[in-house]
Formats: C-alpha cells, structure tokens, sequence
C-alpha cells in the first residue's frame, strides 16, 4: 500500500505524465536501437557543452578582432604621441595602400614577389622530396650527401645572396635560387625525418605480404612521410617571405623588399608600410591556405598515436 | 597423452607445420645469445601457444619463423620448407595496431595483401568483406584506423591476415595491449575461429590464463639470455575452456611454478653475476 502511494506521488511520475523522462527515453532505446532525434532533451551536460564550444568560436573571433584593433590603435597613438614623417598614422598608411593598389604598383610588386616565391618553392620541393626519400631509403645516398646536408643547412640563405646576385645578376634567377635553396633543405631534411618514423610494423607487414620495391615506395613509405614532407614545405613556405624580401633588399627592381627599399629612399614612409602591411597579410593567407589543403586532403596521412 | 587436434588431421601433414631445430639467435658478436638451442614443432592446424617471461626471446621466435630475422645458427622450417625471408604463407598479428596502414579505410587496410597480388578489385572487395564478417567488424569499412578502438584494431589486423588464406597465422602477443574486457572477448572468439578455420597458429603471450584458454600445446620459455624450450605442456581440457573450472586452476598453477621456478633461478643468476 505505502509503496504505491510513495509511487503515486513521486516527481517521476509527474515527469513522465509531461512527456519526456529518462526512463521512457532508456525504455525508448531498448526497443530501437536506432538512435531517437530527441531534440531538446539533450541531456543537459552536452547541451551546456556544445554552447560553450560555441562561445569559444565566437570569443575566438572576437578576440583577433580585438588583437588586431588594439595594434592599429597602439600604432596611431605611437604615431600621434611621435608627431614625426617617420612614423605615419595607420590612417596614411591606408591611403598609400589604397593608392598603391589603384595605381597597380602595389599589384605588380605582390605578382613579382609571388611568382618568385612559388617558382623557388615548388622547385625546391620537386628536388626537396625524392631526396628526403632516398636519403632515408638507403644508407648509401644517406651517406654521400648527409656530410653537404648537414654542413649547408647551416650556411643561411641570406648568406649566399651576395654570391647568389653575381652569379646570377639581379633579375629572377638570383631570387629564385634563394627560395629554392632554402627549401630544399627544409622538405629534404623533414622527409628524411619521416621515412625514419615509418612504424617498423607497417613496414615489416608490407614485406609479409610480398610487396615489390615500388609497391613500397608508392604504397607505404610515400603516403607515410608526406605529412612530414608537407610541415617542411609549411615552414619552407613562411620563411619563403623573408627570404624573398631579403634578397629584394640588396638588389632588384620590382618586388615587395623592392618597395620597401625604394620607399624608404624616397621617405616614403607610409608606401613602405603599407608594402610591409601587404607581406603579412599575404604570409597568413598562404599559410591559411596550406593549413586548409592539408586538412582538406591529408587529414588521414597524418600518423596516429601509437599509444592507443 | 598427447591428444592430436581435430583440426590437425584435417591437413596434410606438412602444409602448415612449423619446425624448429637447435636454433641459435643473437644479435652479433659480443652481445649476449638471445636463443641458445631453440627446438619445437607445431603440427599443421595445431593451435600453439609460446609462453614465457617478458624478455625471454618468445618474440624472436615468432620473428624467426615468419622470416624478418634470421637465426645465426639452426633451421626454421614452415610447411617443411626452410624459411628464406618473409612469405605470405605465413602471417604476422602484431602487437601493435601501428602495423595498419592509416591513410587506408578498414576496408582498404584488409584488401592491401590482395592489392599487392595483382587481385581484381571486386574480388578483393569480396574476400574482405568476408574476412571482415568473420571478425565482426562489418558496417565499419570506411572508417579510418584512428577511429577505430583498440579492440577493433586487432580485429581489422586479424581480418587482414585472414583475407590471404595463410595456412600459417602468427600472433605475437595481440591482445596485449587492450583492456581486460575487450581482451576477454577476442580470447574468446579466437578460440571459436580457431576451431573453424583450420589454421596453424603460433601464439605469444606472457599470460598464462590467455595460453590455457586459447592452447592445443603450451611451451614454456625459460628466462633469457639464451633462452630455450623448457618444457612443453599439452592443454588437455575439453572447449570451451573457463577460467574458472578447477582443471584450469590446476594446469594455471603447474604453469605458474614453472615460470616462477625460471624467474627465480634467473635473478640468482644475475646475483651470482655482481
């Protein structure tokens, strides 16, 4: 008798006459395993969950809108407090911007150093990659070319530029060289690194199951080290842009390091901002772009953890 | 009494057999002999589990037989042939999942030995949806290994080897690394698969409960360096086998002293050192 009653008045009960309770939903699964759309009644945790992620994309917006204003804005007070031709407001920088890009010099300058980057870059990765391969495949060519590796890696781009512009003059090919060096060295050295952490097991299972040379190549140790190949090209690519300005700087006649030089010659102070503006920019967009490609098409070749 | 396996004299006699005679291993000169005078042989179908302290070598048997090392001294027969290298009648279950191919679905995972062969693609996609069934991982081809648990790891690795028909299957201690009820399980349905597919199978665990369970014959290895056989000991217990019948508890405690008796003698021998 008591337990009926203490049943009758219980707050499940009351629950479950409303319509929705933890037990119908329990019950509702154990028929159908099939999951059930139970909009709102996402258990409360997650739901609080999900929210919170999206505060944490809304907020993480928020605050690079934050950071970047709170630059411009440090800038112009810097540029106020200073008072000097030297030291251009974020304002006139903008208008040199805008000039710049309406008379197309700014545009022409962007296309020379681009095409530099991309044509050094892609070579250098053409050359960079198969000699990552085969220096980690076999010992011999290891062997041979490590001792140069090793000792040019750390002879800096920047060092060979004065050579690079007397061999090569001050067109194209001077900067080209630069970039293309300086990413070989990155991508081969990264691939190496990768053929290295092949999983002795993916390999060992390969040769169980009779895999010929190029089966490997193509099969295992090609799609297990472009990860590796790919975060060389990554930094390659960022420090494609130093480089490039770099090598503009001490001689050449269009490119943004052109820009920056001529500008300041001339005291224009606010065109060089706004070329040094544009380098940034440009910067984070390939570097966006890249980050977008590998997590487009190389989400599955990244190696997993191996503790799992 | 050795009791002959069921599944053993459904095989011709060689096919699938494994023989080891006085095999010697090491790792070159000036460095301590992994195996000194290794003898054993499994009989084809014969489900055999190698049993030992961890350290002992059991791996470098199995690394042996399926033809990644080479013994410095002896001979390693599989299917009475002398093993040259790895082969794809004999294949290896790892340890670790890092063996599966993460750029590759489940599905392309367990094709990827019939890739190798030249095998048509629908041919391939059928032989491993069946290897797949088998191991009850149907419904999860496309998923990629890092979204797999580790039980369904070793699932796709055993599918995989499945899929080539290898009369011989060496496992190097695959349930090792899983959680205890996940590991259960696999014992479990291994033990099924096992009697239905007809396999020789050289096991490597260092668990005695999981060599009862799953072993027509368990040999016990002595504690390295330079390890041996030290005995071998026929599981004489009807399947299903449980844990908790009192035959089990008594074979687990003969087996037990046993490695307890190596364990001990061992650190003696390493006292006696210093």
């Amino acid at each position: 008798m008591y337990h009926r009653d203490a049943a009758r008045h219980s707050p499940m009960t009351t629950t479950s006459r409303a319509g929705i309770s933890v037990d119908r939903l329990e019950a509702a699964a154990r028929r159908d395993p099939e999951p059930v759309d139970i909009g709102n009644a996402l258990p409360p945790v997650r739901r609080k969950r999900a929210s919170r992620a999206l505060l944490a994309r809304r907020s993480s917006w928020i605050l690079t809108a934050l950071s970047v204003a709170a630059g411009i804005i440090v800038w112009a007070i810097a540029s106020r407090a200073l008072d000097s031709p030297l030291f251009p407001s974020p304002v006139r920088i903008a208008h040199a911007l805008i000039e710049s890009i309406g008379d197309g010099t700014l545009l022409v300058d962007i296309a020379v150093s681009v095409r530099r980057i991309a044509i050094g870059f892609v070579l250098g990765c053409i050359v960079g990659v198969p000699l990552g391969l085969a220096m980690g495949l076999f010992p011999l060519v290891r062997a041979f070319c490590d001792p140069v590796v090793q000792f040019l890696r750390f002879v800096p781009p920047i060092a060979w530029l004065i050579p690079a512009i007397m061999w090569f003059g001050i067109g194209e090919t001077s900067k080209i060289a630069i970039i293309f060096y300086m990413t070989v060295f990155l991508v081969l050295l990264n691939t190496m690194t990768g053929v290295a952490a092949i999983p002795r097991n993916q390999l060992r299972s390969a040769e169980n199951y009779g895999v010929s040379g190029w089966q490997l190549f193509a099969w295992i140790v090609f799609p297990a080290t472009v990860s590796y190949s790919v975060a060389g090209a990554r930094i390659a690519m960022g420090n494609s842009f130093a480089a490039v300005v770099g090598a503009e700087l001490i001689a050449a006649n269009a490119g943004l390091g052109y820009r920056i030089v001529d500008s300041g010659q001339w005291m224009a102070m606010d065109q060089m901002f706004a070329a040094m503006l544009v380098l940034g920019l440009l910067g984070i967009a390939a570097d966006r772009l890249a980050r977008l490609l590998a997590a487009r098409f190389l989400r599955h070749y990244v190696h997993s953890d191996h503790a799992d | 009494m050795p009791i002959e396996p069921v599944a053993a004299r459904r095989r011709a006699a060689d096919a699938g057999s494994i023989a080891i005679r006085e095999v010697s291993f090491g790792f070159g000169a000036g460095r301590p002999e992994v195996l000194d005078d290794v003898t054993f042989d499994v009989a084809s179908g014969e489900f055999f589990v190698l049993l030992g302290p961890s350290g002992c070598g059991k791996s470098t048997v199995l690394n042996l037989i399926a033809g990644f090392e080479q013994p410095t001294q002896g001979t390693v027969l599989a299917s009475g042939r002398p093993v040259e290298g790895a082969a794809r009648d004999r294949v290896v279950i790892f340890q670790d999942s890092d063996s599966l191919y993460g750029w590759l679905t489940v599905r392309d995972n367990v094709t990827f030995p019939l890739r190798v062969q030249g095998i048509a693609a629908r041919e391939r996609d059928e032989r491993a949806l069946a290897a797949l069934k088998v191991v009850g991982l149907k419904g999860h081809e496309d998923k990629y290994p890092a979204e797999l648990s580790g039980g369904m790891k070793q699932r796709t690795q055993l599918a995989r080897a499945l899929v080539l028909d290898a009369p011989i299957l060496l496992m190097d201690e695959p349930f090792a690394a899983l959680d205890a009820q996940t590991r259960s399980i696999l014992q479990d349905e291994l033990v099924q698969l096992s009697v239905t597919m007809r396999r020789t199978v050289l096991f490597i665990t260092h668990d005695i409960g999981e060599a009862i369970l799953l072993g027509d014959r368990v040999g016990i290895m002595r504690a390295g360096p330079g390890s041996s056989i030290k005995e071998t000991i026929v599981v004489d217990l009807p399947r299903p086998r449980r844990r908790g019948s009192a035959d089990f508890g008594t074979l687990y405690e003969r087996i037990h002293r046993s490695i307890s008796e190596e364990v001990q003698q061992a650190l003696r021998r390493e006292d006696s050192l210093l």
